[in-house]
């Protein structure tokens, strides 16, 4: 008996899980890929340390929480300039050095620092799972038959609220002007009297601050360990690519369609099958749409 | 060219410096050099860790007996993070430290590799705790495993579903719907397989689905969870790795789906402390197939084994302030086993040290773990002697309560009943 093949309310039940698991994971997604693409977008540097930016931010919620009980939402508000530090920090002591270099020097440069930022994790802090389970990390919400987590719910609100932010930033502020000429031609930027330097700077930071902030929306729903950014980040390079490089919007909108392709290809096809269909829809799109499903034509030579 | 000569002489004298070195071997100082593979960094390092504490109770506790051939056993340790680094610590085991036995190295990932490097080189290999069921299949002779292999964790497994759970949900085993959920390593894939196999070959049971997921890049287990509550499964039979357990279960409890039971094996995901950390007694119920834990029964063991077994517990206890963990136990049974040979055969020579191994033959309820002993010729030791039990989540204990007549602790909420009442 296949339960796909009659439509009656079972069916709309599980229509409807699926469409809230969809946006609700979704909204992970989009939290993690606005920093990427920011950062890829502006700076054109694919960072493969992302993930770890991320895992430290899981960290910082697990160690504020197991040692003096403060819930991810209070840790949220420090951990917004605390990874923007970090950001300006590593920016300085890393990206500086290869900003201006080959991409084959950025890679080995990112990959480096990604693996660095793990093995460091394991020594600090050894690789068992780690967990934080503030009160509303169980906390389930129900409309329908439908069943809603209600820290997932926080994380999508958050994405949102993110990406309209920084959407609002890059098109009617002075700084987000001038990052976004720095993208399309960084000589002429510099021309023109901008400062590229410090625009690199700015945007490495807001990068690391945004996948800071997610570390720690996530904490409560996945568990923390050295490499669990691993377990995002591929995922991320695939919304990116989809939503087209420093796409803010774009962000948004590729990660529930990865979301989407995930909840509804493990229910139809089976969970095995899920990474071929994303990644072939990846492909699809480099070799019909190579500037992302909404980017304009072209916007991937940009800066290069 | 004067510097260049003596470049060269010296280079020459280092060599064979090194050499004379290597075939000195073990050192007439009344030690015995052991060779010892862990992940002591990287992805599996948690679990090699505690392998390795195990290896070290065990270790003191044999040297404290007299050690082996009357010598005290110390360990070369080498780091075997991934396939090739095993290989190349097992050479450089073998070459630089002259060890003439190699032990270790917790991950089925690894003693694959590790292994064939050892036997090229006729060193003997002694594994504690892989479970890949290719590990002994491959005619090497200087192979050895202590530890269950994979298809006899299925095997366990499907006994335990047929025999103790079906007439306790009034059902016959051939009335039973279960369905496999698996990770797709090597690992998840061969339990699964052998679940698979036996459970209808021998018992009939209906299967409604099948799934297979890549447990690191897995983050929603909804749409499984979805499927599955429409299927409606008495039994769920869920290898995990880690974080898989813990989200699965939780979103179990979310999307409101309601079984009979699950069913896990061995010491990862369910298996894990860690499942018990991240849910306390919202994870009271899942199954796990295991070493033993609180509730054994020594006195349904041999005097020796109870002896080892309090000693043993005692040790881990000193040492990490907690109950022995799997990994504690298959490290320390492993060495004792070791230990059982070397004493029967006085040398590590391959082939005496072999037909010591074959002639080992001991119940079960022998030794620690409650495990007994019976190699085959392919150096596996016989699965039906290397007892497993069935432990269970309750109230952030992993208890053991299966087969009874070694446990004082009994099973409960079976079947599960709804997600809120499993206190």
């Amino acid at each position: 008996m296949d339960p796909a093949r009659t439509l009656g309310p079972a069916q709309i039940d599980v229509l409807a899980q699926l469409f809230v698991s969809t946006i609700l994971l979704g909204g992970i997604y989009a939290l993690i890929a606005v920093g990427l693409t920011l950062i890829f977008g502006i700076m054109r540097v694919v960072n493969f340390a992302h993930g770890e930016f991320l895992m430290l931010g899981m960290y910082l919620a697990f160690w504020s929480f197991a040692l003096y009980g403060l819930d991810p939402y209070l840790v949220l508000v420090a951990a917004i300039p605390l990874f923007f530090l970090t950001g300006l920090v590593t920016y300085a002591l890393v990206m500086k050095g290869v900003i201006r270099a080959s991409h084959n020097v950025q890679i080995f440069t990112t990959v480096g620092l990604s693996i660095a930022l793990q093995n460091l994790a394991l020594v600090l802090w050894t690789g068992d799972f780690r967990f934080v389970r503030p009160w509303h990390a169980s906390v389930i919400l129900r409309v329908g038959a439908s069943a809603f987590n209600l820290s997932q719910v926080v994380a999508f609100a958050v994405a949102v609220a993110f990406t309209i932010g920084l959407f609002a930033f890059m098109k009617w502020t002075h700084a987000g002007r001038v990052m976004r000429a720095t993208a399309q031609d960084r000589d002429a930027a510099t021309l023109m009297g901008i400062d590229t330097d410090r625009v690199y700077r700015l945007t490495f930071a807001i990068g690391i601050a945004c996948v800071g902030v997610a570390g720690v929306l996530v904490s409560p729903l996945y568990s923390v360990y050295p490499t669990a950014g691993l377990q995002f980040v591929l995922l991320a390079y695939v919304v990116v690519v989809l939503g087209g490089l420093g796409d803010m919007v774009g962000a948004l909108l590729g990660s529930v369609i990865v979301a989407s392709v995930e909840v509804v290809g493990s229910y139809v096809v089976g969970s095995a099958w899920k990474e071929v269909l994303y990644f072939l829809l990846f492909i699809a799109v480099l070799v019909f749409r190579p500037a992302g499903l909404f980017g304009q034509r072209g916007a991937e030579n940009l800066g290069v | 060219m004067h510097r260049r000569h003596l470049v060269v002489v010296s280079a020459v004298v280092l060599a064979l410096a090194l050499v004379a070195g290597s075939s000195s071997g073990q050192a007439p100082s009344g030690e015995y050099k052991i060779g010892l593979l862990e992940p002591l960094t990287g992805p599996l390092a948690f679990e090699g860790k505690r392998h390795l504490e195990g290896y070290e109770i065990m270790r003191d506790m044999i040297n404290d007996r007299g050690g082996v051939m009357g010598k005290k056993i110390t360990f070369a340790v080498g780091d075997a993070t991934d396939p090739t680094a095993a290989a190349s610590e097992a050479n450089r085991l073998i070459t630089r430290d002259g060890v003439k036995i190699i032990t270790g190295t917790y991950s089925s990932t690894l003693c694959g590799a590790a292994s064939e490097a050892a036997s090229r080189q006729n060193v003997i290999y002694w594994e504690s705790s892989c479970v890949d069921p290719r590990f002994a299949r491959r005619g090497l002779k200087n192979v050895f495993r202590t530890e269950i292999d994979g298809t006899g964790f299925g095997w366990y497994n499907i006994e335990f579903i047929a025999k103790h759970l079906a007439h306790r949900f009034n059902l016959r085993p051939n009335q039973l719907k279960i369905a496999f959920i698996s990770e797709d390593s090597s690992y998840g894939q061969g339990v699964t397989e052998a679940a698979r196999q036996r459970a209808k070959q021998e018992f009939g049971m209906q299967e409604v689905a099948s799934e297979y997921y890549a447990f690191a890049s897995t983050n929603d287990f909804t749409p499984i969870i979805v499927k599955l509550k429409q299927l409606n499964p008495d039994v769920v039979h869920h290898i995990a790795r880690g974080n898989d357990a813990v989200l699965f279960w939780r979103q179990s409890r979310e999307q409101q789906f309601v079984f009979k039971a699950l069913v896990h094996a061995g010491a990862t995901g369910y298996g894990s402390p860690d499942f018990g950390k991240a849910l306390g007694a919202d994870g009271n119920g899942p199954f796990v197939l295991a070493e033993p834990g609180p509730g054994l029964r020594l006195d349904a063991l041999r005097p020796e084994a109870q002896k080892l077994e309090r000693e043993f517990t005692e040790a881990v206890k000193k040492r990490t302030g907690a109950e022995p963990y799997a990994s504690h136990r298959l490290a320390g049974a492993g060495l004792w086993l070791l230990k059982l040979v070397l004493d029967e055969a006085k040398t590590d020579e391959l082939d005496r040290f072999r037909s010591a191994v074959m002639s080992l033959d001991l119940p079960v309820g022998s030794t620690l773990n409650g495990w007994g002993v019976k190699f085959a010729e392919n150096g596996q030791n016989a699965n039906e002697r290397v007892q497993h039990y069935m432990l269970q989540w309750q109230n952030g204990q992993m208890a053991t309560v299966w087969p009874e007549e070694f446990t004082t602790i009994r099973a409960k909420w079976i079947p599960l009943g709804p997600w809120d009442q499993r206190k």
